[in-house]
């Protein structure tokens, strides 16, 4: 007994070891972000006197809370576009399958796989010639098209999940299709699309590829603001890390608020 | 469109009233999938097409309408005694090695750390929800930012981790991570391992709970040993949940762009293809050239999604 329970003790010690390891980068740019420019530099050290003048200068002396809202922007709306093309899509393919429905998810998702350099000159050479070049519009647009497989494809595991009988009886009622998604499939599977939305927004979030190479300064998140964070007074370590504990304040919170979901989505509904 | 009809059932009554449904709910069934289709063909395939075409042109950024059809000329030209074109290019083919090279070794490390991680967080412990959440997060926060934090840390004069190293007296100097050419790609595949060894851990963490406890502990009973138990039974069993998870991660790998962007740019001893591309066309504005790469890039990346699609009909096909 005695020798399982140290087992155990080793186990615990080894797995909380790994997790301080894993977490150690984001507390040190937690840290950094309190610290002065002066200090930031200085022989690293957890001990010192916090101090918010890094965050008061990134707020006052950059556009970050313009930034900010262009994240949100795109994220939110992205994802409010992907879900209402989703939605329709994935109770099709639950709901009504084809013997190709199959196939159709597969190839919907390896265009998941595509690398985007491989399509980022047409679709530059579309946004330069209709004005969506750094526009707000533009990286929604993109996000959104960027998303669908994945939303598609949670959704649909979502759906799947849900009792073919609750819809039948719906039908047997005399609901209509779109009755039928709006009155009784949205209800019953609400917490599924929720986290399938946060997933989508936390993408949008964090996606670089798009914003760094679509946009320049009007229409940029965050993500395109801290890739080019640069300070022209020197030193700007400790204001990075500020704007960066910043930036992924959000998606902690959310994560914290839908953590099993969100692994679901991570993993791209491998894990239930 | 193949429908099974009940042969069982007194055909003439059910036949046209269940075919009409039917048929309505295929119409519905196409006509509900038609907006995904349409955006992936908008997204996925017209450019792709237009890629290739640009691919055979001398087409630059400033003048993209008239360009001209040179045929192979960006892929390979003979030239008064002399190659030239990507195929021929050794900055190129050096990418193309940086690549190959980061999704080997990178996917390998992610694999067998996150392989280890998930065995440790499958044990029982004390508080094991709150590490699970925790070690999720490097997977879940901007490549962006933990690109930067990451910058931050192998900076050579203030970073944490020329400190520490000193510190436990294993280097004399600082060593500069990401400026220094032997050192640079090892910098950046240490990031990415630590970002995506999450990702891989959850895949199989998720394996090993399925697996049956009961053989388990039939093993333990019998004394044999943990590593030829894992070795004989639970290595087989998690296998598929494996395959999946080194798929995902070789397709990202190797189109892998925002950790190299941020760390070490556009330096030739981390460029990889997707890099190489991009600089041709947005940097140097080539897009003939650029689009050439962009196309050879894609080529390469789906053959490997051709053995995924394969792999996934029998790996995912159990399960949906």
């Amino acid at each position: 007994m005695t020798m399982l329970a140290s087992k155990r003790l080793w186990l615990a010690v080894l797995a909380w070891g790994i997790t301080l390891v894993m977490f150690f980068p984001i507390f040190w740019m937690f840290l950094t972000g309190f610290k002065t420019e002066a200090a930031a530099v200085a022989t690293p050290s957890l001990f010192f006197s916090p101090t918010l003048e890094s965050y008061m200068a990134v707020l006052e002396r950059t556009d970050y809370l313009k930034f900010a809202i262009n994240s949100v922007i795109m994220a939110f709306g992205s994802t409010a576009l992907a879900l209402l093309i989703a939605v329709p899509c994935a109770y099709s393919m639950a709901f009504l399958p084809t013997p190709r429905t199959k196939g159709t998810l597969l190839w919907m998702l390896s265009t998941k796989m595509l690398p985007p350099v491989g399509v980022l000159m047409p679709i530059y050479l579309i946004f330069r010639d209709t004005g969506l070049l750094d526009s707000q519009l533009g990286l929604v647009i993109v996000y959104t098209l960027m998303n669908l497989p994945i939303v598609v494809w949670m959704l649909y595991t979502f759906f799947k999940d849900l009792p073919k009988d609750i819809l039948e009886a719906g039908r047997m009622d005399g609901a209509g299709t779109s009755q039928e998604i709006i009155y009784l499939l949205l209800p019953l599977t609400l917490p599924g699309i929720a986290s399938t939305g946060l997933l989508a927004i936390i993408l949008s979030w964090n996606e670089a590829f798009w914003s760094l190479n679509l946009t320049s300064y009007d229409a940029a998140p965050l993500t395109a603001f801290i890739a080019s964070f640069s300070s022209p007074e020197g030193l700007f370590w400790a204001k990075l890390s500020a704007a960066s504990t910043m930036a992924i304040a959000p998606i902690l919170v959310f994560g914290w608020l839908s953590q099993k979901q969100l692994v679901r989505g991570l993993t791209f509904g491998a894990v239930k | 469109m193949a429908i099974s009809e009940p042969l069982s059932a007194p055909r003439a009554v059910r036949r046209t009233r269940s075919t009409q449904v039917r048929r309505q709910r295929v119409r519905a069934a196409w006509l509900f999938l038609l907006p995904m289709l349409v955006a992936l063909a908008l997204v996925a395939g017209w450019p792709l097409i237009r890629t290739f075409y640009l691919s055979f042109t001398d087409a630059s950024l400033a003048n993209t309408g008239g360009a001209q059809f040179i045929g192979f000329e960006n892929y390979l030209l003979y030239y008064e005694g002399t190659w030239y074109g990507l195929l021929v290019d050794p900055e190129w083919w050096r990418s193309v090695w940086n690549t190959l090279f980061f999704s080997v070794v990178s996917v390998s490390l992610e694999t067998f750390f996150g392989v280890i991680v998930a065995l440790i967080l499958n044990a029982e412990f004390r508080g094991r929800m709150l590490v699970r959440a925790a070690v999720l997060i490097p997977w879940a926060i901007p490549t962006i930012v933990s690109a930067k934090m990451w910058a931050w840390m192998l900076n050579d004069q203030f970073g944490i981790i020329n400190h520490a190293l000193m510190g436990l007296g294993i280097i004399d100097n600082p060593l500069a991570w990401t400026a220094n050419a032997d050192l640079s790609m090892w910098a950046v595949i240490m990031v990415d391992v630590w970002k995506t060894i999450p990702f891989v851990a959850l895949l199989v963490l998720a394996a090993l709970q399925m697996l049956p406890k009961d053989c388990y502990e039939a093993a333990e009973v019998d004394g044999i040993n943990p590593i030829k138990v894992f070795f004989r039974v639970t290595l087989p069993l998690i296998t598929p949940a494996l395959l999946v998870a080194v798929i995902f991660r070789a397709l990202d790998a190797l189109r892998v762009f925002d950790v190299i962007y941020v760390l070490t740019s556009n330096s030739t001893s981390t460029m990889t293809m997707s890099i190489y591309a991009r600089q041709q066309l947005v940097q140097f504005q080539d897009v003939g050239y650029g689009s050439a790469a962009s196309t050879l890039l894609f080529l390469i990346i789906a053959l490997v999604t051709v053995a995924y699609l394969y792999l996934g009909r029998r790996q995912l096909g159990g399960d949906s």
